[in-house]
């Protein structure tokens, strides 16, 4: 199976301090890897690394054999928005948007007609079972809604992979399972590539793969 | 630049956008009525001379005759020599001109003001022609002369009589309705200039005063290029000298004292303050807005909205708003002329615009033009403020957007 996201040698410090010591990982196409670790093991940096929201100090990453780390600030900005799909722990919804805009919001800045904008993001919506909600805005969803919003928001701009930050951090037991059900069914029957970062070991167990850091590396 | 996106935004975050809109409405309110009103004192401050189809008049003071006997000069207005009246009259900027020559004329049964000029010059009391009730305006070459209403009917004058001024018979051909139609150079009796000269120049109490050919004048009506009165007026005193009398939109708006009508500088600068004050605010609630947005503006980066994007988007709604405050405050603006309209300004006349010997009834009384202030908001003004508007928006809205467009996704979307 090819390589969906190859990153080498990766390191990454905040003034005197080192963040990411030397990562070097891949993830295939159609893979579901999860990286676990305890706070402040540098999880999420490397994720910011990975998607292209914050660039290495030293060290390579490429999607799909496309090298991001010398991109410009616009070339990153337009990979981000057709290459991968971003779901955040605290949902991070447009307040004033309802449903659907928050869905359309990466095909914004594109230019292509109101109505298959709209359109798409209704299907998503109705994919994510929020059909219903898609007039309803963030105040008056639920934290599950919100989140499958926040999916929906994701998948809009058909990406290559998604990056889910603690997707479930902010939900209960029952919610985190049927978010949880939500992205392991992209992956297996869209054959969607998803990096998910969680602290949760029994989410994490349901993925393809674990990936350990501790420290700023990856130990396993 | 989304528009759903940024009406959604203004829409949502009531009290900021409200918070901008007033503000810029408020300024751009007091920018456009500060100058309306400063226009309209000088417009008012025109009208008296307007009325009688002039800007400028000029006379020369003078002394007070010896005897009251015969035709003598108003004291206020003494020879205007041939020369000089030549010499102003090549002056540039100038549109149109007449001389005229004003004289108390004491009889043995009655006092007469007389006023002579050209007839058939529109400028200066020429445009009295117009207020004509009865009969006809006087024409030259005719012994004509024309009569004021009140002394008309003080003397029971009809037009076809024949009144005895200054020892000379004039027929009345008319009778004209002077005092209302303004308060310069009203006089008793109207005559063709030629006779007033001869009257003038056989007079020895105004030879005594003055020295008088039969060319020259003692009153001097000006029509001018708006943009030259004030230098012309200038040159003018020049040629008269220390002694000359000028009267000008400028003079009257002096004489007016107010506030708004003491000088442009302080409308601009009063206007310049506001502006900044008003520039200030939006800038501080704009700012804030976006303090409040960092995250919101992270998001759009990390879905794929470029800087251009986000600078677009924060440009778009901060012109939206000033947009919308520069309409809100021409809106003001027009209430604000509309009730500022109302007002009634006294615009005094100085006594020897129209002299009356203190002996006589009403003679040291101030004259006054009472007139509604007429504001107005020209179109010039009301496109200057939308477009000032709208560039406020932009520019504070490239301002801010700048910064926060260079803002990391990563930063502001870590977890909480």
């Amino acid at each position: 199976m090819n390589n969906i996201l190859t990153a080498a040698n990766l390191s990454k410090s905040f003034k005197a301090l080192q963040v990411v010591k030397d990562v070097s990982l891949t993830i295939q196409n159609g893979e579901f890897a999860c990286l676990v670790g305890k706070s402040g093991s540098g999880k999420t940096t490397l994720l910011s690394i990975l998607s292209g929201l914050e660039k290495p100090t030293k060290g390579r990453v490429s999607i799909n054999s496309t090298s991001i780390t010398d991109s410009s600030e616009n070339e990153l900005a337009l990979f981000r928005r057709e290459k991968v799909g971003f779901v955040f722990q605290s949902f991070h919804l447009i307040p004033t948007l309802c449903a659907w805009e928050n869905v359309a919001l990466p095909l914004f800045p594109v230019k292509m007609d109101k109505e298959i904008r709209k359109k798409r993001a209704i299907e998503l919506l109705n994919q994510m079972e929020i059909g219903h909600r898609a007039e309803h805005r963030p105040s008056s969803l639920s934290g599950g809604e919100k989140q499958r919003v926040a999916i929906a928001r994701a998948l809009v701009n058909r990406p290559e992979i998604i990056f889910a930050d603690e997707p479930t951090g902010n939900l209960d037991s029952e919610t985190s399972g049927a978010i949880m059900d939500i992205l392991k069914h992209l992956n297996k029957k869209n054959g969607m590539s998803i990096l998910m970062v969680t602290h949760d070991q029994d989410l994490a167990a349901s993925t393809d793969r674990i990936i350990h850091m501790k420290d700023g590396k990856v130990v396993s | 630049m989304n528009l759903i996106y940024m009406g959604k935004e203004l829409y949502h975050r009531k009290r900021r956008t409200l918070t901008a809109v007033f503000s810029l409405a408020l300024g751009i309110t007091i920018l456009i009525t500060i100058n309306a009103l400063s226009k309209a004192y000088s417009e008012a401050a025109r009208m008296p001379l307007k009325e009688i189809e002039s800007d400028i008049i000029v006379q020369r003071a003078g002394n007070v005759p010896e005897n009251l006997d015969g035709a003598v000069f108003a004291c206020s207005a003494v020879t205007i020599r041939k020369d000089e009246v030549n010499q102003i009259r090549q002056l540039q900027g100038i549109q149109g001109f007449v001389q005229a020559l004003l004289l108390w004329v004491f009889d043995a049964d009655r006092f007469t003001i007389v006023l002579g000029f050209d007839p058939k010059n529109p400028v200066g009391p020429g445009a009295l022609r117009t207020q004509v009730t009865q009969g006809k305006f006087f024409e030259k070459g005719k012994n004509q002369a024309l009569a004021e209403s009140s002394y008309a009917e003080t003397y029971d004058i009809k037009p076809g009589d024949t009144v005895t001024v200054g020892g000379q018979d004039f027929q009345i051909s008319g009778i004209v309705d002077a005092s209302r139609a303004t308060k310069i150079a009203v006089a008793n009796i109207y005559l063709d200039m030629e006779d007033a000269q001869r009257m003038a120049k056989e007079s020895k109490q105004v030879q005594n005063v003055s020295p008088f050919e039969s060319n020259d004048a003692n009153i001097l009506f000006i029509k001018a290029n708006p943009e030259q009165i004030d230098s012309l007026a200038r040159s003018i005193k020049k040629i008269i000298g220390e002694k000359a009398s000028i009267s000008t939109p400028a003079s009257f708006l002096k004489h007016l004292g107010s506030l708004f009508s003491l000088s442009d500088k302080f409308s601009l600068a009063t206007s310049l303050i506001a502006l900044v004050i008003t520039i200030l605010i939006v800038l501080k609630t704009m700012a804030g807005n976006l303090a409040e947005r960092a995250n919101e503006i992270g998001v759009l980066k990390a879905v794929g909205w470029s800087n251009k994007d986000v600078v677009g988007q924060v440009i778009g709604e901060s012109i939206i708003q000033c947009l919308a405050g520069g309409i809100l405050g021409l809106i003001f603006s027009l209430i604000a002329a509309s009730m500022l309209g109302l007002i009634q300004v006294s615009i005094p006349i100085p006594w020897e615009m129209s002299p009356t010997p203190h002996f006589l009834p009403g003679g040291g009384d101030p004259v006054f033009k009472t007139l509604q202030l007429p504001v107005s908001i020209s179109w010039r003004l009301a496109v200057f403020s939308i477009i000032l508007s709208t560039t406020i928006g932009a520019v504070t809205g490239g301002l801010l957007s700048r910064r926060i467009s260079r803002i990391k996704p990563s930063e502001v979307l870590k977890n909480e």
